[in-house]
C-alpha cells in the first residue's frame, strides 16, 4: 500500500536500524502536471554510505532530495533511520541550490539590484549575526565555524549585510552553516555552483571531514572533482534509481541543428560604435571601495570575457552598464555614446542590451510562463505589462521553436528544471536584438552538457556582430566567440589582453598554473 | 491660517469633495517631458523621498536634495541616504531659487514650518509638490499667488515605489492641481509628467483633489485601516486568553491572520474574503458583521463628521502644539498590551485555518470596510477614491502588522494616522464591550465549523451572497481592479 509521504512518519524510528540502513526509499511515485517524474524508485542507502546524484537535468534529482529531506510530498515511503547513538543532530538538511534569504522581519521582498542601493535603514542582519542566531539555535561553539569560513574565503564577509550578497555568495554562507551543524545527513544540491577554484577544493576537504565524523553525504551534481569520501553514485533514469560506477561527465552534446531565426541573423541596428567607455571609475559604499579606477572601453561587435574571483567587482561593474547603479551618475560613463547621466532614462539605456544574470534570475517573476518571460525581453521589464503587436509576436514564436521550447511554451517558469529557465532567459536576452548582450555566469548551476549547449547557442546567437560581455568561471567551458579578455582583481583591472581563439584555453590555464589569476 | 475647506462655499466644497477620475493612459504619452531639463529639488530623505528620487532620476530628470543644516552637519541618514547615492544635497538656501519644482516629502507635522522656510526662497513661478494636502485642505496654508501647488501621492510604502519600477512596473498614484494655485495652467501637465517618472502611470494614476485626497485619506486610516484593525486585533487576542486559548498561539493568529484574511479582500474584495469560509461560516459572519456595523455606525459617522468640520485636526494640532501629550501617552500605552508583550507562538497555522478560526477578524473587516466606505460616499466623497481609502489600503496595513505587531505599525505610518487610530480605538473598544460578551471561541480561536452540522437553508444563503456582492463597494471594486491590472492581468493568463 502506497501512502503520502509524511514528515512524521520519516522521523520515527525503523526496526531497519538494525540491518545498517539509514535511509530507506521504496515504491516512490512522483507526478508533475499528468508527467511521471518518479516512477516505483526504491533506495537504499547503507550507513557508510556517500553518493552523489547525477544525470540529465530535470530526471527529478532536486524533487527526490526534497523529498528525504520532508519539504516535499509523494506517494511511497520514505524510512530515515537516525543513528541515536550518534552525537551529531538527527536531521536531514538539504541546502538548496538557489536560497532565498530573509530580512529582520521575516519576509523575502526583495527586489533586483537594491543591494546598489545605499540605504541607512538597515533591514537585514549582518553575515556575523546571522551566524551568532544559528549557532545559538543549534548550540554551536563559534570558535568551529571560524576555519570554515576561513576554508571558504568567507571571513572578510563578517559585517556585510546579508542583503549586500550575491547569490553565489548566499550559497557559500548555506554551506557554512551545514557544514558547521553536521546533520546526520547532508544533502547538497550543486555544491559547486559559484564556488571559485580554491573553494571548491577546501569545500572537499571540509566536506571529507564532516564524513568521517559521521555526517552521510548526497550531492547532486555531474561534477568530476569531488571528495574522497564518495563512494556511490547514481542516476534516475526513467523515473528510477540507477546505480552506476562514475557519473559520465562528458556525455555527447546534442547537436543543434535548428536554423536560426531570419530576424536575428541581422547584424544589430548600432546606435554607435562605442559601446562602452569607462574613464576612472570609482565606486565605493562608505569606506568600503569595491571598484577603483577602472579605465574600460568596449566597441560594437566586441566579444568579451570578464573574469575575476568571487567579489572582485564583477557584477558592480556591469551594473554600472546595464544602468542599475545608482553611483553610476557620478563617474564618467559612456554608454553607446551617451555620457551617463545626460537626460536619459534607464529604459533608453537598457533597450540597448540584453541581459542575463543569477541574480536577475533569481529575481525575475517565475510565475510568468515560457512564451510571456520571452516577450517581456521587448520592453526589458520583469513581467509582461502589454500585448505584443502581431509581428514581434511572430518573432516571440520563431525563438521559442529555435530553443526547442515549443511544447513547453504556455508553462510557467517555476515549474522547469533550472538548465531550461536559463535557456528561456537566454532567449528573453536575445528576443530584441540587442547590440550588446551581457551574459553574467550564464551558466552557473547548469551541469557540462547544458553549458555545452548554451554555449553553442551563444556562439551561433553572436555571429551576426553582436558585442558580448560573457562572465565565466576559469575553468568553466566558454563560447569559441570570445576574442577579448578583462581581469579584475579587488576592485581594478588587472589584465586586458586580445585572445588568440587557438590557444585561449591554454594560455588561461598557463596563467592559472603561474597564479596571474 | 484658517481651514481652507471651511473657506469654501457649500457649491465648492461639494465640487472639490466630488473629483476622482481614473486616467486613460493615452494621457500619459508626453512621458516626462514637462519635467525634462527642469531642477527637481525634494525636501527631506526618508523612505518616500529616497525612493522616488531613485525613479525620477532613472527616468532622465535632475534631482537633488536639500535638508535641514543640521540634517547636513550632523551627516544624519537623510543626508546620507542622498549623497551615498550620488545626489547633490544643499542646504535650503543652496539649493531652493534654483529650483522649478520643490517637492516637499517631509512628515505632515514638519509641513508649515517647511513651507515658511522654503517659499521665500522659491524663485517666480515655480511649483511646489505636495504628497499629502492636509498643510493646505486643514492648515489652510496660503501660498504665494505665483506658485503651482500640485500633488502626486503613490499609494505604496517608499521600497514599493522603487522595487515596482525597476521591475518596469509602478505602483497607484493619485494626483491633484490646487485650484487656488495654477496661474500659468502647468499644474495638471507636471503631476502627471512626475507620475511616469515614478512610474505610477503604468499601474494606473486617478485624478483626484487636494481636498477629496484628505478629507477620504483621514477617514480611511483612522477608521478600517489602522483604527479598527487595531481595536479587533487586541479584542480578539483578549478574548482568546481570556477562554483559555494558548497565548502563543492567540498571538500568532492575530499576528498573521488579518493578512491572510485580507489578501483574499485585496484579490476579490469582500466577496472573495467571505467565499473562503464554509456556507454556515459565512452566514455566521455576514449577521455578525451586519451587528458590528449597527453598533459602530454612529463611531464611524462622528469620524467622518469630524473631519469634515476641521474638529478632528484641530484637536490634533493642539496635540501637537502640546508635546504630543495624547500621542505619546496612547502610543507607550499600544506598547503595553498583551498582545504586543506575546510572542507568536511555534504552532503552524495553515492558511485555511487562519479564516475558520478567525472569523471574528473576517466579520470586523467586512464591517470597517463597508462602513467606512458607505460613510465616505454619503459625505460626498466619490465612490473611486472612498475605495481607494478603505478597501485597497486594507491589506497594505495588515501586511505591515503581520511584520511589526500594532506598536511598530503605528511608528511607520504617518503621525496623523497613528494619533487619529488611537482616537479610534480609545473609543471602539468601549462600544464594544457588550458584544464583545457575547463572543465565544467559536468566532475566534477555534474552527467555527468543528462539531456542526454543515447545512444551511438555500433561501438564506442565496440572499447572504446577494447583500455581499450587491454592496457598492463591490461593484466600483470589480471595475477599478480590473483597471489597475489591465496590464499585469495578461502575466497570469
Amino acid at each position: 500500500m502506497s501512502s503520502p509521504v509524511n514528515m512524521n512518519d520519516r522521523k520515527s524510528k525503523s526496526p531497519l536500524g538494525d540491518l545498517g540502513v539509514s535511509v530507506a526509499i521504496s515504491s516512490l511515485n512522483l507526478k508533475y502536471q499528468q508527467k511521471s517524474v518518479l516512477k516505483d524508485l526504491n533506495w537504499n542507502i547503507n550507513r557508510s554510505e556517500n553518493w552523489v546524484l547525477g544525470g540529465t537535468s530535470g530526471s527529478g534529482k532536486t524533487s527526490l532530495a526534497k523529498i528525504i529531506a520532508g519539504l516535499q510530498n509523494a506517494i511511497g515511503e520514505v524510512k530515515i533511520n537516525f543513528d541515536t547513538g550518534s552525537h551529531l543532530p538527527a536531521e536531514v538538511l538539504f541546502v538548496e541550490s538557489w536560497y532565498q534569504f530573509k530580512n529582520l522581519e521575516g519576509v523575502a521582498n526583495f527586489y533586483y539590484q537594491q543591494r546598489y542601493t545605499s540605504q541607512q535603514a538597515k533591514d537585514t542582519l549582518t553575515v556575523h549575526a546571522e551566524l551568532v542566531g544559528f549557532g545559538k539555535e543549534n548550540g554551536l561553539h563559534f570558535d568551529h565555524v571560524e576555519p570554515i569560513l576561513e576554508a571558504l574565503n568567507f571571513a572578510t564577509f563578517a559585517s556585510s549585510q546579508l542583503i549586500e550578497l550575491s547569490s553565489g555568495e548566499h550559497k557559500k554562507l548555506q554551506l557554512v552553516k551545514a557544514l558547521w551543524l553536521k546533520p546526520q545527513f547532508l544533502i547538497i544540491d550543486q555544491p559547486y555552483t559559484g564556488l571559485d577554484a580554491s573553494s571548491r577544493k577546501n569545500l572537499n576537504i571540509l566536506l571529507d571531514e564532516i564524513s568521517a565524523d559521521g555526517v552521510q553525504l548526497i550531492l547532486i551534481c555531474n561534477d568530476s572533482e569531488l571528495p574522497s569520501s564518495i563512494n556511490h553514485f547514481a542516476e534516475i533514469k526513467n523515473g528510477q534509481l540507477v546505480e552506476v560506477d562514475s557519473i559520465d561527465t562528458v556525455s555527447a552534446t546534442e547537436k543543434h541543428s535548428r536554423e536560426i531565426p531570419y530576424f536575428l541573423k541581422e547584424s544589430p541596428v548600432y546606435s554607435s560604435q562605442n559601446i562602452i567607455k569607462m574613464v576612472d571609475v570609482n565606486i565605493s559604499y562608505g569606506e568600503k571601495q569595491v571598484l577603483k579606477n577602472i579605465n574600460w572601453e568596449v566597441k560594437a561587435g566586441e566579444k568579451w570575457l570578464l573574469q575575476g574571483h568571487n567579489g572582485s567587482g564583477k557584477s558592480t561593474l556591469l551594473s554600472l552598464v546595464n544602468g542599475d547603479h545608482p553611483q553610476s551618475y557620478a563617474n564618467e560613463l559612456y554608454l553607446f555614446g551617451n555620457r551617463r547621466g545626460s537626460g536619459e532614462s534607464i529604459w533608453d539605456i537598457k533597450q540597448h542590451i540584453g541581459l542575463i544574470s543569477p541574480e536577475f534570475h533569481w529575481y525575475f517573476d517565475a510565475t510568468s510562463t515560457v512564451w510571456q518571460s520571452i516577450a517581456s525581453g521587448f520592453y526589458d521589464t520583469v513581467g509582461l505589462f502589454q500585448q505584443l503587436p502581431y509581428t514581434k509576436s511572430a518573432q516571440v514564436d520563431e525563438l521559442i521553436a529555435y530553443f526547442g521550447l515549443t511544447g513547453s511554451k504556455n508553462e510557467l517558469l517555476n515549474t522547469m528544471p533550472l538548465g531550461k529557465q536559463r535557456l528561456v532567459l537566454l532567449a528573453r536576452t536575445i528576443i530584441k536584438n540587442p547590440e550588446l548582450l551581457i551574459l553574467d555566469e550564464p551558466c552557473q548551476g547548469l551541469d557540462i552538457q547544458q553549458t555545452q549547449h548554451f554555449n553553442q547557442l551563444v556562439d551561433e546567437l553572436c555571429s551576426n556582430g553582436m558585442t558580448l560581455i560573457y562572465v565565466g568561471h576559469f575553468e568553466s567551458q566558454l563560447p569559441t566567440c570570445l576574442e577579448k579578455r578583462i581581469l579584475l582583481e579587488n576592485g581594478e583591472v588587472k589584465i586586458v589582453e586580445s585572445l588568440n581563439t587557438k590557444t585561449r584555453h591554454n594560455e588561461v590555464r598557463s596563467n592559472l598554473l603561474h597564479g596571474t589569476i | 491660517m484658517s481651514n481652507y475647506f471651511n473657506t469654501l462655499p457649500l457649491r465648492e466644497k461639494l465640487n472639490q469633495l466630488g473629483v476622482c477620475d481614473f486616467m486613460d493612459s493615452s494621457e500619459f504619452l508626453d512621458g516626462v517631458s514637462a519635467l525634462k531639463g527642469k531642477k527637481l529639488v525634494i525636501v527631506g530623505c526618508g523612505a518616500q523621498g529616497l525612493n522616488q528620487g531613485l525613479n525620477l532620476r532613472d527616468s532622465g530628470l535632475d534631482v537633488s536634495y536639500t535638508l535641514r543644516k543640521e540634517a547636513i552637519e550632523g551627516k544624519r541618514d537623510s543626508w546620507k541616504n542622498a549623497t551615498e547615492n550620488n545626489f547633490k544635497v544643499g542646504t535650503y538656501e543652496e539649493l531652493i531659487p534654483t529650483a522649478d519644482v520643490v517637492i516637499n516629502l517631509t512628515p505632515d507635522k514638519q509641513h508649515t514650518a517647511v513651507v515658511n522656510a522654503i517659499m521665500p526662497l522659491m524663485k517666480d513661478g515655480a511649483t511646489l509638490l505636495y504628497s499629502h494636502g492636509f498643510n493646505i485642505v486643514e492648515e489652510g496654508m496660503q501660498i504665494r499667488k505665483d506658485l503651482t501647488v500640485i500633488m502626486v501621492a503613490p499609494k505604496c510604502p517608499g521600497s514599493e515605489v522603487r522595487a515596482e519600477y525597476v521591475r518596469g512596473f509602478g505602483v497607484p498614484t493619485l494626483i491633484a492641481v490646487h485650484p487656488e494655485n495654477d496661474p500659468q495652467g502647468k499644474g495638471l501637465a507636471q503631476a502627471k509628467a512626475y507620475a511616469v517618472g515614478t512610474g505610477g502611470h503604468r499601474a494606473g494614476v486617478l485624478k483626484s483633489s487636494f481636498v477629496a485626497e484628505v478629507k477620504s485619506d483621514l477617514m480611511g486610516e483612522q477608521t478600517i485601516l489602522c483604527g479598527l484593525l487595531q481595536t479587533g486585533s487586541i479584542l480578539s487576542f483578549d478574548k482568546m486568553v481570556e477562554k483559555g486559548i494558548d497565548a502563543g498561539y492567540a498571538s500568532k493568529l492575530v499576528q498573521y491572520g488579518v493578512e491572510v484574511i485580507t489578501e483574499a479582500l485585496k484579490q476579490g474584495g469582500i466577496t472573495a474574503m467571505m467565499d473562503r469560509l464554509s456556507n454556515i461560516a459565512k452566514i455566521k459572519a455576514f449577521e455578525i458583521s451586519e451587528e458590528l456595523k449597527d453598533i459602530m455606525r454612529p463611531l464611524f459617522q462622528k469620524h467622518q463628521d469630524d473631519i469634515m468640520s476641521g474638529e478632528f485636526s484641530r484637536i490634533m494640532m493642539e496635540d501637537w502644539a502640546n508635546g504630543d501629550k495624547n500621542l505619546l501617552a496612547w502610543r507607550a500605552e499600544t506598547g503595553e498590551t498583551a498582545f504586543e508583550k506575546t510572542p507568536a507562538g511555534d504552532a503552524k497555522i495553515g492558511e485555511q485555518e487562519y479564516f475558520d478560526n478567525y472569523l471574528l477578524m473576517v466579520a470586523f473587516v467586512r464591517a470597517g470596510v463597508e462602513l467606512a466606505f458607505e460613510t465616505m460616499v454619503q459625505a460626498g466623497i466619490k465612490p473611486e477614491s472612498a475605495y481607494y481609502e478603505s478597501l485597497h489600503e486594507t491589506p497594505l496595513i495588515a501586511n505591515t502588522i503581520a511584520r511589526k505587531k500594532l506598536f511598530e505599525m503605528n511608528r511607520v505610518i504617518s503621525d496623523t494616522a497613528e494619533y487619529g487610530c488611537y482616537l479610534f480605538d480609545q473609543a471602539c473598544k468601549p462600544l464594544l464591550s457588550d458584544f464583545m460578551k457575547k463572543v465565544d471561541t467559536d468566532l475566534v480561536g477555534k474552527n467555527f465549523n468543528e462539531g456542526k452540522d454543515g447545512g444551511v437553508d438555500n433561501r438564506k444563503l442565496i440572499d447572504v451572497n446577494e447583500a455581499i456582492r450587491s454592496h457598492e463597494v463591490e461593484q466600483i471594486g470589480a471595475t477599478l481592479r480590473k483597471a489597475m491590472t489591465a496590464m499585469k492581468a495578461i502575466k497570469t493568463a
